[in-house]
């Protein structure tokens, strides 16, 4: 099953299972079913529960905060995670603060879902990943969708807690079927899970003690960075370690450390624009703690800081692709 | 051979549903001909022939298809279209196996250069150069060389590791009426059967006991003076083998009065080791260290030339000395320091730590004639 399907069946479950479960998002009811696809036939099957809302992400927060407060457990869908930016004030001056400002007598466990990212050519306002603006907001998760993760797994975790999180999905990742470690493998990698409901999965071509460089990627990133460093293992001998987390922000390092005081390199991947980010924190946090350790200062991959273009071609040159992984880590590794 | 797209400008949709095949498999359609309908999430749509010629399904009525995915193949003829599912099915039957040996390029290359089969590397894992050099029998001479018979009453002294530190412990054996090197080890086979300086390298460190037992040598000493690490494994090795280490000090060095000197330590020329000194064992000190007055020293430690302590100085085990290094009285070196060349250590150092040192760079230009 493709992951906007495993996802759709993953809410279906929640729904099912736990009657305060609300969606709330623009076109999400059927026949649409979602800009892709993700609840297609759950308004059909909970038509009290799953409902569309007017054009406006500040509303959806609003309304989520509001349910979240009296008890339910909204899941709301921002069709596009570029129009994250209007629901910043809801979620940073108010849903992430209730918990802490009423001592836990409140509590806003709204969890917003936000399909992200580029490469398909649909311009400025829609290809962005601006989950960078939202890490390190006190109180507040970020979680990104992989194909190494079962979101069945991240939505019992986000539904148990009452914190409220951010899910973002890159949208190339819905047209992708889950790779879940199987044995200690995912496909011909080696693979294993670390830390608690939402583990950070370590995958390499040949034991970690033969690598020479770590990778840390999240999303449809990841899944990029994986066949990179198969092919990179099997055609020149260029051992890499993947790192994937699935809770991006607060991040659990030790995993990360681990892997680095063996290779002694490591190299961040983020579609994010470059400067101010993920991987920059990444690089502060691990020359910090495995100082003396690290064989060259840690390299950040992230996209050039400009305007994402329409054209594809374009495009291609300013997002994180393959391409800019491999040079990356080649250059680290030599 | 020409594909069959689906023409699409949703850019909502990654994926439709094959709804209907108008044309059959294997049937010969005209160009824009009408060939099957597929559904995405905002309309169906016809997908027509490009061009005429005999159809091969790719995709099943009912299926989910990637809308960046062919449908189907067009052919000139039934021969070509027969000819393309041939090679398919070939292609598919030469991939390889799921259940044979995974191996890199390289190491399917290296394979091949030495003559090593890969299914029979029972590894459950990639294999890689590294597996497949190791698979190869190391090439060892069919007879090694005998031990040379030491000179009756002199100690007859075994050198570990056959590389430039054993020419420094030839030499300073060399000058010695007491001592006398009658054999090497070292675990890199390509010197086996070799001679340094006249002295045969008779095999692996594998051959101590047997060695030692055959009672051809009296004492071993280790020759490598770069990893404190390594001299510390192959005192334990020698240990384990009931095997004892022997001092190897320099005729020009100057041992004072009131120095207790363990085994197993290398004292290069012109060391200086003062009075009240303590010393541990399997130190390889290069030419030039002065080890001031009632310094204690500890064991497995490696230096370069002109290191110099002043007096009271204690240095733990395990510790890497670079070139030039000067250190104050009462500093404590804890073990498994390292110290950079050019050093001025002026307080203790904890264990594992590095002392790093500026680089001092001196420029050099061409004279102005």
């Amino acid at each position: 099953m493709i992951f906007a399907k495993e996802l759709g069946d993953t809410l279906r479950g929640a729904l099912t299972d736990d009657p305060r479960v609300v969606l709330l998002g623009e076109d999400i009811a059927d026949p649409y079913g979602g800009a892709f696809k993700v609840t297609r036939g759950l308004s059909t099957a909970f038509p009290q529960r799953v409902r569309t809302t007017p054009i406006s992400e500040g509303a959806i927060a609003g309304v989520s905060a509001g349910l979240a407060l009296a008890g339910y457990r909204p899941i709301a869908e921002v069709m596009f995670g570029d129009f994250l930016t209007l629901m910043f004030d809801q979620v940073v001056n108010h849903i992430a603060k209730y918990q802490a400002m009423y001592a836990g007598q409140a509590t806003c466990p709204v969890v917003v879902r936000a399909a992200t990212g580029g490469h398909r050519g649909y311009g400025p306002t829609h290809s962005q990943s601006l989950e960078k603006h939202f890490l390190g907001v006190p109180h507040l998760r970020v979680v990104a969708a992989s194909l190494f993760h079962d979101p069945r797994e991240v939505f019992s975790d986000f539904l148990g807690r009452d914190e409220p999180v951010l899910y973002v999905e890159h949208k190339l990742l819905y047209p992708q079927h889950l790779t879940l470690p199987v044995n200690g493998r995912i496909g011909d990698l080696l693979a294993t899970s670390e830390g608690g409901p939402l583990p950070t999965v370590r995958l390499s071509a040949v034991p970690v003690e033969d690598c020479t460089v770590s990778v840390l990627a999240y999303g449809y990133q990841a899944m990029l960075a994986a066949k990179v460093i198969e092919r990179l293992a099997m055609e020149e001998e260029i051992f890499a370690e993947l790192l994937v987390p699935a809770q991006i922000a607060p991040m659990d390092w030790a995993p990360v450390e681990r892997s680095v005081a063996v290779t002694g390199r490591l190299v961040t991947v983020e579609e994010g624009a470059d400067g101010w980010s993920w991987g920059t924190e990444a690089a502060s946090v691990i020359s910090r703690r495995l100082f003396g350790r690290l064989r060259r200062p840690v390299d950040v991959v992230a996209s050039e800081a400009t305007v994402i273009p329409s054209s594809k071609t374009k495009e291609a040159s300013i997002l994180v692709g393959s391409a800019q992984i491999e040079a990356a880590i080649r250059a680290a590794a030599r | 051979m020409n594909p069959v797209l689906v023409p699409t400008n949703d850019v909502n949709s990654e994926h439709g549903i094959l709804v209907m095949w108008f044309a059959d498999d294997g049937a010969e359609v005209e160009k824009d001909e009408l060939l099957a309908e597929v559904e995405t999430s905002k309309a169906v749509l016809e997908v027509l022939a490009p061009v005429g010629g005999v159809l091969l399904h790719t995709a099943a009525k009912g299926t989910e298809v990637p809308l960046s995915q062919p449908i189907a193949h067009l052919f000139e003829d039934a021969a070509a279209r027969s000819s393309f599912i041939e090679q398919q099915a070939a292609a598919a039957a030469a991939a390889p196996s799921p259940d044979g040996p995974r191996a890199t390029v390289k190491a399917v290359q290296r394979a091949a250069e030495l003559g090593v089969d890969l299914s029979t590397l029972k590894l459950d894992r990639l294999i890689t150069v590294k597996d497949v050099e190791a698979a190869v029998a190391p090439a060892v001479p069919d007879t090694l060389p005998e031990p040379l018979v030491g000179a009756p009453g002199r100690q007859r002294i075994l050198i570990i590791g056959a590389a430039l530190g054993a020419t420094q412990v030839l030499d300073i054996l060399a000058g010695s009426r007491t001592q006398q090197a009658v054999a090497i080890v070292d675990d890199d086979t390509s010197r086996w059967g070799a001679e340094v300086h006249g002295v045969p390298v008779v095999g692996g460190s594998g051959r101590l006991s047997e060695l030692f037992a055959t009672g051809v040598f009296d004492a071993a000493i280790i020759a490598i003076g770069k990893s404190p690490a390594v001299r510390a494994r192959f005192r334990e090795a020698c240990s384990a083998a009931g095997v004892p280490l022997a001092n190897a000090i320099d005729p020009t060095a100057k041992i004072a009065t009131d120095v207790e000197l363990g085994q197993g330590n290398i004292i290069c020329a012109f060391c200086h080791v003062a009075t009240g000194v303590r010393m541990g064992d399997n130190n390889f000190f290069s030419a030039y260290n002065s080890f001031d007055h009632h310094s204690v020293i500890g064991s497995d430690n490696a230096s370069g030339p002109s290191c110099y302590t002043s007096g009271k100085v204690t240095i733990g085990s395990r510790i890497r000395f670079g070139t030039g290094i000067v250190i104050e009285p009462d500093v404590v070196i804890g073990d498994d320091a390292a110290i950079a060349s050019g050093a001025v250590i002026v307080s203790s150092v904890p264990a594992e730590h590095a002392v790093k040192t500026k680089i001092v760079t001196t420029t050099v230009v061409p004279l102005r004639r």
